[in-house]
């Protein structure tokens, strides 16, 4: 199937890269100087692969400016993809890096946005984020660690359970402990930063870039390539002298820092605190669906794979179809053909693509 | 920051706008069969409305967005309705958490929100009840919230009591906080009236397993149930009971069993299972407005997907907000509530509509509950806008409670 | 009146029945391709709506008439139903992706997300019941022993529950086809040196267990009611009773079927509603870390 599909393509493509080649050619010499300074961290580019990375992220970067030519609440809907992509770049770096699959990365974020909710609702009313934040973070990373020192023993399925218990245990929790917690009406007693759908844009979506630095920084590094080993094969890195359990916990260590700082913008986007919208293993596993649509493995996919997402969600399918059910549905089964048809992400196809216009690779 | 914004295209964003036409957003739980009848009075408003010559001349639209009863979806929509669709107004909202989700945001923007659904009463208290002038756009017309619910509730025992000489009751909720009045207030109220309480139990929203309880019922050897449920869907409960076929009473509020087809939905396993609901599911004149609008909500829909029949509980109360509205805005001469919001909250709290689930007035400032729906009273002071339905045998939906409406006698369950 | 031990003992033991039931198709899946159907809950959600549509005129899809059978012609019309989807889940989704685990495992989680919104858009959000005895075929309770009014459905689904699980059994131990299924179940190489097709014997098995999770749908559905998101408890009690159980064993599917139903029950109305789930949650974590292999299973290894 995939072959016949394959075939019907290429001369497509074939014309594509005759297209496509001169340009990227054209483009080399900018890349390369990239290349040369920071190539070396950040994954070396052609010319075109620099490119279309360059204006995506310029786009990223600009949105308030050109996104009322679209609709006047791509903001609002960008403003919610960077949050999402924080997470599903968190939850990259370590289930589609170690193949480690978690379906419990809410409770991460959930910590955190609990974290906050109840400082201010049952300690002092009048903290502002930047205390709140730290703590906030500081908890993500206490349960991510309370989770994965036990977990990751476990292999496969099992450690996919244990997470997914996680989930289920937090949320009977909360609504055990209601009187606290304030059960399934949650916590909105938290001021946000802003209600200005572009400064609030900028508020979420620079936290994000950065996070996205630091998690490429470090996927690109030796450290990223011990986690990929990990999930190729794991005997590997023990034979190679290395301790894989370290390896793997501190993937998690590394995947619920940008949790909480997820959790904790969004609780400063202005959601209520609740187990709907912070908890629920429907998050986890919208999450997951994200990075799958950006590509696995890869930090820069699943934050595309968000843009993306709600895009397609909240802004492009919305004009299309008015019920909301038929469009989540539609959505669905874009995620599970891409599931099908290109495991690797969307945006990997893209990029390897990009990559071989010349005939370089493939 | 404020010199930036204004080289940002649309960085004003929101606002509403001075110009008709007057757009009405409406928030509902659109899956929910009781979404679906609030979308479609929603429609029905609007267009009598409009073929009445509008508001103040200018056009009326009304646009739905479906909160899927989530708060996240509802806040974005939330925002959408305000920014992109620029409305001048929202009604609806029915689960607590979703409307306590977009209070924030809705009081920032300062657009009227006119609750219709939601009645935990933190929602008035906490908000508008704390922060006034924070929170002055926000109204509820209906339905009496669960304080005032609570009290009428006592007063509906009393009834059952004379009638079948019920005097043992085991009370049940959902774990939420609309449920609060009740629990709190409901067993001392019942214990001064000399009734035994055999039970006591707020049940957790997600429950999937009834047997436990119902055991649990059966040995406390109640008379009667009253329970209230809006989270929790209790049909297993009902098709346990009628398949033991056992003879407590079923009282109190159960907000799916207001689907019109409920009986024959549960396969006749909600026979005798008693709601209070606004508009009384439709079976009797509350006004002399709420039997003619029944039928051309029936006649309308007649043909449409399931639910078909009359509007359950928010149907009503979405209805009438939209009127509301329209009679404060013509009234006070203004809809642009970014410069004159106090001229709309004014003219809103003169409200005295005779509407389909019920006499409209308001509270106002200083109030217990200010700008929310005020109860009526009857000559002896019992709250009488709180009709109670019953499902008797053949699937027929009677309202039984309070006598001035009732159209047929409560029936003690026997199988 | 219903109250004390025995009645505990004995709801649990009728419920136990259908746990087994869902637990042993979502054990089996695993057993021959190493396949985690996390659809398993959205194919006996399946089974509940399908019934419906078969047999009240509640709710109604394009091109299909709703249709007002009698049970006894819906309920195994909805069984071959739910197999035959179970089977197209297989043959259109899953073979191609059943290489990788991880792309398995996300894909019918995806699918079950997808389901619940059909099921939205056809059903909507609310609530659907249904009695499953014909009125006047049966009484509508029974008694058993000093226990009055055991609900005749609960005691009908353990009936079939058992008859369905000795069915299988015999056709896993007596039938070649059955004994395809087993051996591949143990070693898919050796299987495959005996000349037994690995391929048609994954998707005989997506059969089987699709035909099991219509038939606990269809009674899940019955006890209790059917609903968009009635998948995921069921879902995640067979994941908790197939790891408690062993992966891939029948027996042990049987075993932490009634372990986990008597737990459920005893806790349900011993310690609140509010500890059924926590409990049970508890003891699998306690399992997985003390007894990684289940009791009577291999562990998971995916090379």
């Amino acid at each position: 199937m995939k072959g016949t599909l394959r075939s019907a393509l290429l001369p497509v493509w074939n014309v594509l890269c005759m297209l496509l080649a001169p340009l990227d050619r054209a483009l080399q010499p900018i890349a390369n100087v990239y290349n040369r300074t920071l190539g070396g961290h950040f994954g070396e580019m052609n010319g075109l692969q620099f490119a279309v990375i360059s204006l995506g992220f310029a786009a990223i970067a600009t949105v308030p400016f050109w996104s009322p030519f679209y609709s006047e609440t791509l903001n609002i809907t960008f403003a919610v993809a960077s949050i999402w992509a924080i997470f599903a770049m968190s939850w990259d770096i370590q289930s589609g890096y170690t193949g480690y699959i978690s379906f419990g990365h809410s409770v991460l974020s959930g910590a955190a946005g609990y974290t906050i909710g109840l400082l201010i609702l049952h300690y002092d009313p009048s903290m502002g984020p930047a205390t709140t934040i730290p703590v906030a973070v500081l908890a993500s990373l206490v349960l991510g660690l309370v989770i994965a020192v036990p977990s990751l023993r476990l292999r496969g399925p099992y450690f996919s359970l244990i997470t997914l218990v996680g989930v289920l245990l937090f949320t009977n929790l909360i609504f055990a402990f209601s009187g606290w917690t304030n059960g399934e009406l949650g916590i909105h007693q938290v001021d946000p930063f802003t209600y200005e759908p572009w400064v609030r844009y900028y508020y979420m979506a620079i936290p994000m870039l950065l996070v996205a630095l630091g998690l490429i920084y470090i996927s690109r590094s030796n450290v990223g390539m011990v986690l990929v080993t990990i999930r190729e094969n794991e005997r590997a890195v023990s034979s190679a002298g290395l301790d894989p359990t370290k390896f793997k916990i501190s993937s998690f260590v590394l995947s619920s820092i940008p949790m909480g700082i997820g959790g904790a913008l969004l609780v400063y986007y202005g959601r209520a605190i609740n187990p709907t919208s912070f908890v629920e293993i429907s998050n986890s596993i919208e999450i997951i669906a994200i990075a799958v649509i950006g590509g696995m493995g890869s930090v820069v996919g699943p934050l595309f794979g968000s843009f993306l997402f709600f895009f397609l969600e909240e802004e492009f399918l919305r004009d299309v179809i008015g019920d909301s059910s038929l469009r989540t549905l539609v959505l669905w089964l874009f995620v599970l053909s891409v599931l099908v048809f290109a495991r690797n992400g969307v945006f990997r196809v893209i990029w390897h693509g990009l990559g071989a216009v010349r005939g370089d690779s493939e | 920051m404020s010199t930036l914004a204004g080289c940002v295209p649309g960085g004003g964003g929101g606002g509403g706008d001075a110009e008709g036409p007057i757009t009405i957003g409406h928030l509902a739980p659109l899956q929910n069969p009781l979404g679906v009848g609030s979308k479609r009075t929603a429609n029905m408003a609007v267009d009598q409305i409009s073929e009445n010559g509008g508001i103040m001349d200018e056009e009326v639209d009304v646009i739905h967005a479906d909160t899927e009863g989530n708060p996240g979806t509802a806040e974005s929509e939330a925002e959408r309705l305000v920014i992109e669709e620029e409305v001048d107004v929202m009604v609806g909202t029915f689960v607590s958490e979703v409307t306590q989700a977009i209070m924030d945001f809705v009081a920032q923007e300062g657009v009227p929100l006119i609750v219709t659904g939601s009645a935990a009463p933190s929602t008035v208290t906490e908000f508008i009840g704390d922060d006034y002038d924070q929170y002055k756009n926000f109204f509820r017309t209906g339905p009496i919230n669960s304080n005032f619910q609570a009290e009428a509730m006592v007063n509906y025992v009393n009834h059952l009591n004379e009638l079948h000489g019920w005097d043992s009751f085991a009370l049940l909720a959902d774990d939420a906080a609309w449920c609060q009045p009740f629990v709190d207030t409901l067993p001392g109220a019942l214990d001064e009236e000399g009734y035994d309480l055999a039970l006591n139990q707020s049940l957790n929203i997600n429950i999937d397993d009834f047997s436990p309880v119902i055991n649990d019922v059966v040995e406390s050897d109640a008379d009667a149930v009253i329970r209230f449920f809006a989270h929790i869907n209790a049909s297993p409960f009902l098709v346990e009971r009628a398949q033991r076929e056992l003879t407590f009473g079923i009282e109190g509020i159960h907000v799916t069993g207001m689907h019109p087809a409920y009986a024959q939905l549960t396969e006749g396993a909600a026979t005798y299972e008693t709601t209070s609901q606004s508009g009384g599911g439709g079976t009797t004149d509350i006004t002399e407005e709420t039997l003619p609008f029944v039928e051309a909500y029936r006649e309308r829909f007649a043909d449409s997907d399931p639910p078909v029949g009359h509007p359950m509980y928010m149907g009503f109360n979405t209805y009438d907000a939209i009127n509301v509205y329209k009679e404060a805005v013509e009234r006070g001469g203004t809809w642009d509530y970014a410069n004159d919001l106090d001229g709309i909250v004014e003219a809103m709290l003169e409200t005295d509509h005779t509407g389909v689930a019920g006499q409209i007035q308001l509270y106002g400032q200083d109030a217990e509950y200010p700008h929310d729906a005020m109860e009526t009273r009857d000559d002896e002071g019992t709250i009488s806008n709180f009709p109670i339905t019953q499902w008797q045998p053949q699937g027929a939906l009677e309202c039984v409670y309070p006598e001035q409406h009732a159209t047929a006698e409560h029936m003690e369950p026997t199988w | 009146m219903l109250s004390g031990l025995p009645a505990v003992l004995i709801n649990a033991a009728l419920i136990s029945a259908l746990y087994a039931l869902i637990a042993i198709g979502f054990t089996m899946i695993f057993g021959v391709g190493g396949v985690l159907n996390l659809a398993h809950g959205a194919l006996l959600m399946a089974g509940a709506y399908v019934y419906l549509l078969l047999a009240r005129d509640t709710i109604s899809v394009p091109v299909f008439e709703s249709m007002t059978l009698h049970p006894l012609l819906a309920f195994p019309l909805a069984v071959v139903i739910v197999a035959v989807l179970s089977y197209l889940l297989y043959a259109v989704i899953v073979q191609f992706v059943e290489d990788n685990p991880v792309v398995t495992f996300l894909a019918t989680i995806v699918v079950a997300l997808a389901a619940t919104e059909v099921v939205l858009h056809y059903a909507g959000s609310a609530t659907h019941t249904y009695t499953l005895i014909p009125d006047g075929m049966l009484p509508s309770t029974i008694d058993i022993g000093p226990v009055d009014g055991i609900l005749t459905v609960d005691v009908v689904g353990f009936v079939v529950s058992w008859i369905s699980i000795g069915l299988l059994w015999v056709y896993v131990t007596k039938t070649d086809s059955g004994r395809a299924i087993r051996a591949t179940s143990m070693t898919e190489r050796g299987a495959q040196l005996t000349g037994v097709n690995v391929h048609a014997v994954r998707a005989r098995t997506w059969l089987v267990a699709g035909a099991l999770a219509g038939i606990g749908g269809v009674f899940l559905g019955a006890s209790t009611s059917a609903t968009p998101n009635m998948w995921l408890h069921p879902l995640s009690l067979a994941f908790i009773i197939v790891v408690i159980g062993g992966i891939g064993s029948i027996k042990g599917s049987i075993v932490a079927a009634y372990l986990i139903g008597f737990l459920q029950t005893g806790v349900g109305e011993y310690l609140g509603q509010n500890f059924r789930g926590i409990l049970s949650l508890v003891l699998l974590v306690i399992v997985l870390f003390v007894l990684p292999q289940g009791l009577f299973g291999r562990e998971f290894d995916h090379e």
